[in-house]
């Protein structure tokens, strides 16, 4: 032991050598040991969730800066870097995600694009959003501005992915969740969105609520333009379902009685309440106009034309807004038609009869209430009165067989009558009318069957 | 250690070879060694390093070629100690009986 200590002594010459050893060891290993541990450590982090990972290795010591989710998560990947074999020491950089409050997360739809911003929990859903945005929107660019924080509420991916699909639903706007509250705006892609954008909102998670729903849709527009030229009417735009568009068409063969009903309508859902019995309104007004044009969007009416006579424009005016129901409007601009020019009364005579072979005025059953549907007949039997103001008229009123006689008299008689009345109402002067009822006495056709009946039941104009 | 030791067994094998050398000379060399108070001086300053790198206060790199110098003289030191040994034990064997 003495001699290894006095040789000792003599050992410090291989120094030199080793000292070159070490100087060449050093320069050639220190980067591949420094790549080698920055990849051991990377994989380390492999499993453990970390937002804006960096790892730079100076020699052994490891410098580890990420955003965590969690303090857990943040010491174990410190502790997971520290553990890897040859890291001496660990420079912890980590620290958590901020908390977002409150926990706000948008979806902004533009012609072009879709911008998600605001808050997302985890790397993880954040990917999910962007796959189900693509997913949803087909086509549609899809920029992702979210940034990572902690702090969402429970279940937020479910409510996201859902409203991502309303996204989907929208032209344009945006949807914001700020942590449970829901808000909506802009505009739907197509009738009926708005509708199926608050049907979605009722599928919300647990503990979600829609705090604004400002989501507006395109019109629900229903047209109607007369055509005196081609003698048609052509109903364009949309109707609720296949009853309201039976009941529209039918109505309108009823109300106009000498033109073709062209039906261009399509089913679309998103009318507004109470749009089938104000489109059948709004066409009663358009069958007394001589040419004219009916808008129905949303809930304003916008009819336009010219009325047969001064008294009609002034009814149309005055009267189709109270027919419909609360909240509408009615935009009338109804000028009257020039008047035409006058006739003798044999001309007269034949113009009432054309107008009176093409159409009936009706009644209510049983009743001397002139039905609504009449209104378009009328009219022009007003405006062939007033081409000849001298001839003096006689209303006639028949009926069928059916029924006793006296009461079928009764009822004639009322019914000419009230005729009369009308067109008094209408600025005829009384003097020239004479209601007479003739009961069955005078029928036109035989009164065996329903259609000879629906004949003989008229009222005649005769001119005296 | 283990992990340094596996990843750059060569150098360390070479410093060891270098050791084992030069304790293998110095057994029959002639003249003087280092001086008693040089030594002193030597192991203390060997001493402070290894102080140092298992302290690990000398940061990044510099602490690397620190660990990695301290290594290697210590496999030298082992060398000398097996080489001189292993000569000493060859000398004494050979020589003729006093």
């Amino acid at each position: 032991m003495h001699g290894l200590f006095r040789w000792s002594s003599k050992w410090w010459p291989g120094v030199i050598p080793l000292v070159i050893f070490w100087a060449i060891a050093a320069w050639t290993s220190t980067e591949p040991l420094e790549i080698d541990l920055a990849q051991r450590s990377a994989a380390a982090l492999k499993d453990t969730i970390l937002d804006k990972r960096r790892i730079s290795v100076a020699g052994r010591d490891v410098t580890l800066a990420a955003d965590a989710f969690s303090e857990d998560g943040r010491q174990s990947a410190v502790a997971s870097v520290a553990a890897v074999p040859g890291v001496r020491l660990v420079d912890d950089q980590t620290r958590l995600v901020p908390e977002a409050k409150p926990f706000v997360w948008s979806a902004e739809r533009d012609v072009l694009r879709v911008t998600l911003s605001g808050s997302s929990p985890l790397p993880a859903s954040r990917g999910r959003l962007m796959d189900a945005a693509r997913a949803n929107l087909g086509g549609v660019e899809v920029v992702d501005r979210m940034n990572l924080s902690r702090g969402a509420p429970p279940r937020f991916d479910n409510a996201v992915l859902l409203l991502l699909d309303l996204v989907g639903k929208l032209k344009d706007g945006k949807i914001t969740l700020s942590d449970t509250k829901v808000s909506l705006s802009g505009m739907a892609r197509e009738l009926g969105g708005r509708e199926a954008i608050v049907a979605a909102l009722k599928n919300l998670p647990e503990g979600f609520s829609v705090a604004a729903n400002e989501v507006k849709a395109p019109p629900y527009i229903f047209q109607a333009y007369k055509d005196p030229v081609a003698l048609t009417l052509t109903l364009t735009g949309n109707v609720p379902d296949s009853n309201v568009h039976a009941a529209l068409v039918a109505a309108a063969g009823r109300k106009f009685f000498s033109e073709k009903v062209v039906d261009n309508l399509k089913a679309s859902v998103g009318a507004p309440a109470g749009f089938a019995n104000a489109a059948v309104s709004a066409l009663g007004a358009l069958s007394r106009l001589s040419t004219g044009t009916l808008v129905v969007s949303d809930r304003e009416v916008k009819l336009s034309g010219d009325a047969l006579y001064e008294a009609a424009a002034s009814e149309i005016r005055g009267g189709l807004g109270k027919d419909f129901p609360q909240g509408w409007q009615f935009k009338p601009e109804i000028s009257v038609k020039p008047a035409a020019a006058p006739v003798d009364a044999t001309v007269c005579q034949q113009l009432f009869a054309e107008l009176l072979g093409k159409a009936r005025i009706r009644f209510e059953t049983g009743k001397a209430n002139i039905v609504a549907d009449s209104a378009g007949l009328l009219d022009r039997l007003i405006e062939t009165a007033l081409r000849c103001p001298t001839a003096n008229i006689e209303i006639s009123g028949h009926t069928d067989t059916d029924g006793d006689e006296a009461a079928n008299q009764g009822l004639s008689e009322q019914r000419a009558q009230a005729v009369a009345d009308y067109l008094v109402k209408a600025g005829l002067p009384a003097n020239r009318f004479s209601a007479v009822g003739y009961g069955s006495t005078q029928p036109i056709a035989g009164n065996e069957t329903d259609q000879g009946k629906a004949q003989n039941r008229r009222i005649d104009f005769v001119v005296k | 250690m283990a992990y340094l030791t596996t990843f750059y067994w060569g150098w360390l094998l070479a410093s060891g070879l270098v050791g084992f050398a030069m304790g293998w000379i110095s057994v029959v060399q002639h003249g003087n060694g280092v001086s008693r108070k040089l030594r002193w001086w030597l192991s203390a300053l060997v001493a402070a390093l290894v102080g140092a790198a298992l302290a690990r206060v000398v940061p990044g790199r510099f602490g690397y070629w620190l660990d990695l110098g301290l290594i290697m003289f210590a496999l030298y030191l082992f060398g000398c100690a097996v080489g001189s040994w292993l000569r000493g034990w060859v000398v004494s064997r050979s020589a003729p009986p006093a």
